[in-house]
């Protein structure tokens, strides 16, 4: 599987435009290890897998949201969709205790540096998911006054489509983003290892359903419930 | 029907149309001012368009705000850029327009001013001493036309960034971001808006110090959960006492108005479906309808019917949303998880007619999208059965418990008079005891029809403003069996060349009906040139859309007036000496959502 590293320290490409960490592709740190040695890479592994199980089961989002799109995503916190089944139901007021980060709305030009800051007030490990068409590239709103794409300036972990994503929708991305997770590569401490955050490179959604939904040629009709 | 439902009931039919009383108030005007002051102008608009001059202006709102039977809201003020515009002919010479929007209980009517203003001279006084909800209504024109108030209390941007450059409502600003260099957002530019955005008191002429305290300034929001999205308030703070507060908005603009300019007729009714977000199909209406009376189509009773039903599935949706984001509020955690829970039963009935949950966008231009599916009467049924008992649950629940009632009774109170002052309308200006309700006073869609009372309440407070949805659930609930019991057979379209999308059986017949069909597909209708406007009792208040057409498949101008944007205005006036846990309360009550402000 291949990876993208992520350096915190930019450097001087970071050229002070965000985001502003240094990313390349690399291949999975884990397998070089498990060549030099093969009981300390073992041992990483099992570790690794078991914090990333732990942090993937217990994400608190974060609660922000910018427009419609944030109404279909507290649709999916209540009881009828129920997101506590993914461990992602205490959510945090504060960007200081909080996980990840769901860009639920539309970005706009005068709310990106609030967005911005927020995002840096989270801790690490984090992560954001871009939800709606919106977020994910302006949407309907070539406008003036909107970001086209909140990925100009945040990192994007998941992408969900939509125009609101249904809640349904929102939950498929917070169990790709724990998916996700699973496979990553972080520092175990700070005195441990290389200390750069490997994100493995997950399939993508719309090829892997391609096949299943150009399959389907007749839709319903809307005459009837 | 309760005791306590029979004690709601309104007086309702009594209304006296708009167009009746509207002549003598020209002829009025005319008589006070003298004929050259005012220029009558014929529009669809369905009240009295007049042309003041610009030193003329102040007199004559005076006069209409203190007459006998007072226009005493200012409903809507904004501008036009007109330098384009063809179709002028007979109007007073003028490269932008001003217009003033008063409205007129007593009297059930509005009137609307225009101010002509040259390109050179792009000054006019300020009228917010007359009119106080003029203040942000003249900040959002000097932001989005850079037109001047002079004497204006603060005059500043209100929509765009402080840092912004240029008027975006101007017709020689470019509408696209992709027109623009893709955004980027540097190091150096995020403290720049940082620090723009840091609230500096004395700017708002606010004192540091008090007598014996030093005040402190918290800011709340953009992002703050009882914010209820994109919204900033800053709160000059005694300890626990809101001595001033100043509201911060255009955090969620996405210039709708700009976008209907490029828009068809037809392909902006999505955007309106993001206006209210919570209030989807209902915001379809009042822009349909104002289409229709520019392209003169009269739509069929089962039509009428069938947007009333959904219209009305939407205010029970978005109440309900109030509802448990309003208790949330106030600290109770599981009322929410209740009323989604209706919302869900809600969707499912919306789905399964207009084939989306939030945003549908189902209403067209002469009628809807598609006929009723088979069976929509058992569903709507089975919602009407069930939400009776939730509501007397919640009653209960709820509002009997004393936390709630404690938080909220008698705070953040206000009078009929000052709702009207400041532009207030919907549930919150009904809290206060006036029965002003569109449906009954102005019916539209055939509302007239329908069996169903208009709630009010006496204290104008944050409970009222609680149980007052309540109320409007219960008169939902009944209207939609009303349409349930007597949906009208018929087309659910009208039978005129303007509707969208055209037929298609029309289409099939021959080479000219294919190209004429597809003109009004790719490009759509063409309206004639002419104003119109339409409002509707939204689900946060009145709602309207005032369009311009100057004869083209796209708006000239469309004016959306929201809500929500003069509620959020009234805040610093209810707040002052409140505490910091009524200004949570007060938020939770008013019901706004950040796209009904900014738009
Ligand atoms: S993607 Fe659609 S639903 Fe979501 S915020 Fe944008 S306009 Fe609203």
């Amino acid at each position: 599987m291949q990876y993208t590293l992520t350096r915190a320290e930019g450097g001087e490409s970071a050229a002070d435009r965000y985001p502003l960490d240094q990313r390349q592709r690399v291949d999975d740190p884990m397998s070089e290890q498990v060549h030099r040695n093969l009981f300390m890479g073992k041992l990483e592994d099992v570790l690794s897998s078991a914090v990333n199980w732990g942090r993937k089961n217990s994400l608190w989002p974060y609660n922000f949201g910018l427009s419609c799109c944030y109404v279909e995503m507290t649709t999916a916190f209540t009881a009828p969709h129920d997101v506590a089944r993914f461990g992602a139901e205490v959510i945090r007021a504060s960007p200081r205790q909080a996980d990840f980060m769901v860009i639920a709305g539309t970005c706009f030009i005068k709310m990106a540096p609030v967005i911005q800051q927020l995002y840096d007030q989270m801790l690490e490990p984090k992560w954001v998911i871009s939800m709606g068409s919106c977020a994910n590239s302006g949407g309907m709103y070539d406008i003036y006054s909107v970001v086209q794409g909140v990925d100009k300036f945040l990192p994007i972990d998941v992408y969900v489509p939509g125009c609101p994503p249904r809640p349904e929708a929102f939950l498929q991305g917070l169990q790709l983003l724990q998916d996700s997770i699973q496979e990553e590569r972080r520092p175990l401490s700070w005195v441990v290892g290389d200390q750069g955050v490997y994100r493995a490179e997950m399939p993508s959604q719309r090829e892997k359903h391609r096949d299943r939904r150009i399959a389907a040629t007749e839709l319903r009709t809307p005459d009837s419930i | 029907m309760t005791a306590a439902d029979e004690s709601l009931i309104s007086n309702a039919g009594a209304a006296e149309t708009p167009a009746a009383s509207s002549a003598d108030v020209v002829a009025e005007l005319a008589r006070q001012f003298g004929d050259g002051a005012v220029t009558p102008q014929t529009t669809l608009t369905g009240m009295p368009v007049i042309w003041v001059p610009r030193d003329r202006l102040r007199d004559v709102l005076v006069y209409l705000r203190d007459v006998s039977r007072p226009f005493s809201m200012l409903y809507d003020l904004s501008a036009v850029d007109e330098r384009l515009r063809t179709h002028r002919r007979g109007l007073p010479p003028s490269d932008f327009t001003v217009f003033y929007q008063l409205l007129s209980v007593e009297r059930n009517a509005d009137i609307l001013l225009k101010v002509a203003l040259a390109e050179r001279d792009l000054s006019l006084p300020s009228v917010s001493d007359i009119f106080v909800n003029a203040n942000w209504y003249e900040r959002e024109v000097f932001d989005l036309f850079g037109i001047d108030f002079a004497g204006h209390p603060h005059l500043t941007r209100i929509m765009m960034p402080p840092t912004w450059h240029g008027h975006p409502l101007r017709k020689d600003y470019s509408a696209r971001a992709t027109e623009f260099d893709p955004y980027t957002l540097t190091v150096k530019g995020q403290e720049v808006e940082q620090e723009a955005l840091r609230f500096d008191p004395e700017a708002w002429g606010m004192q540091r110090q008090g007598e014996e305290t030093e005040f402190m300034f918290l800011n709340l929001g953009p992002n703050h959960p009882s914010a209820h999205g994109a919204f900033r308030i800053v709160l000059q703070l005694d300890g626990e006492e809101v001595v001033d507060c100043v509201p911060d908005i255009g955090y969620h603009h996405r210039g709708a108005e700009k976008m209907a300019e490029r828009q068809s007729w037809h392909s902006f009714i999505p955007y309106t479906d993001r206006i209210d977000y919570t209030g989807g199909v209902m915001n379809n209406l009042p822009y349909v309808m104002a289409v229709e009376k520019l392209a003169g189509i009269t739509v069929t009773d089962r039509a009428k019917t069938i947007r009333v039903m959904m219209a009305e599935m939407f205010r029970i949706n978005s109440h309900l949303l109030f509802l448990g984001t309003y208790l949330q509020d106030l600290g109770a955690m599981t009322p929410v998880f209740f009323t989604f829970t209706d919302r869900q039963k809600a969707y499912e009935v919306i789905e399964a007619i207009t084939g989306f949950r939030m945003h549908p966008a189902w209403y067209r231009i002469g009628g809807t999208a598609h006929d009723l599916p088979k069976g929509w009467d058992k569903l709507v049924q089975g919602f009407v059965d069930w939400m009776p008992k939730r509501l007397a649950e919640y009653e209960k629940a709820m509002m009997d418990n004393a936390i709630v009632r404690d938080r909220t009774k008698h705070v953040a109170a206000f009078t009929t008079q000052e709702a009207l002052d400041w532009g207030v309308t919907g549930p919150n200006l009904r809290a206060t005891g006036l029965d002003f309700d569109l449906r009954k006073k102005r019916p539209y869609s055939g509302y007239e029809n329908f069996d169903f009372e208009v709630p009010t309440a006496v204290n104008g407070d944050a409970f009222d403003r609680g149980m007052m949805r309540i109320e409007e659930m219960r008169q939902s609930v009944r209207i939609l069996q009303q349409c349930v019991d007597h949906m009208p057979a018929g087309d659910y379209k009208a039978d005129h060349p303007l509707t969208t999308p055209p037929p298609r059986e029309k289409m099939l017949q021959h080479i000219e009906t294919l190209i004429t069909h597809f003109l009004q597909v790719s490009w759509g209708p063409v309206l004639p040139a002419n104003e119109s406007l339409q409002m509707v009792e939204a689900t946060k208040g009145i709602n309207s859309y005032y369009l311009t057409s100057d004869g083209s498949t796209m708006s000239y101008r469309t004016r959306i007036r929201t809500p929500s944007f003069p509620h959020l205005q009234q805040i610093p006036a209810v707040m002052r000496g409140g505490f910091v846990p009524d200004l949570i309360a007060h938020l939770g009550s008013i019901d706004f959502v950040m796209a009904d402000v900014d738009r």
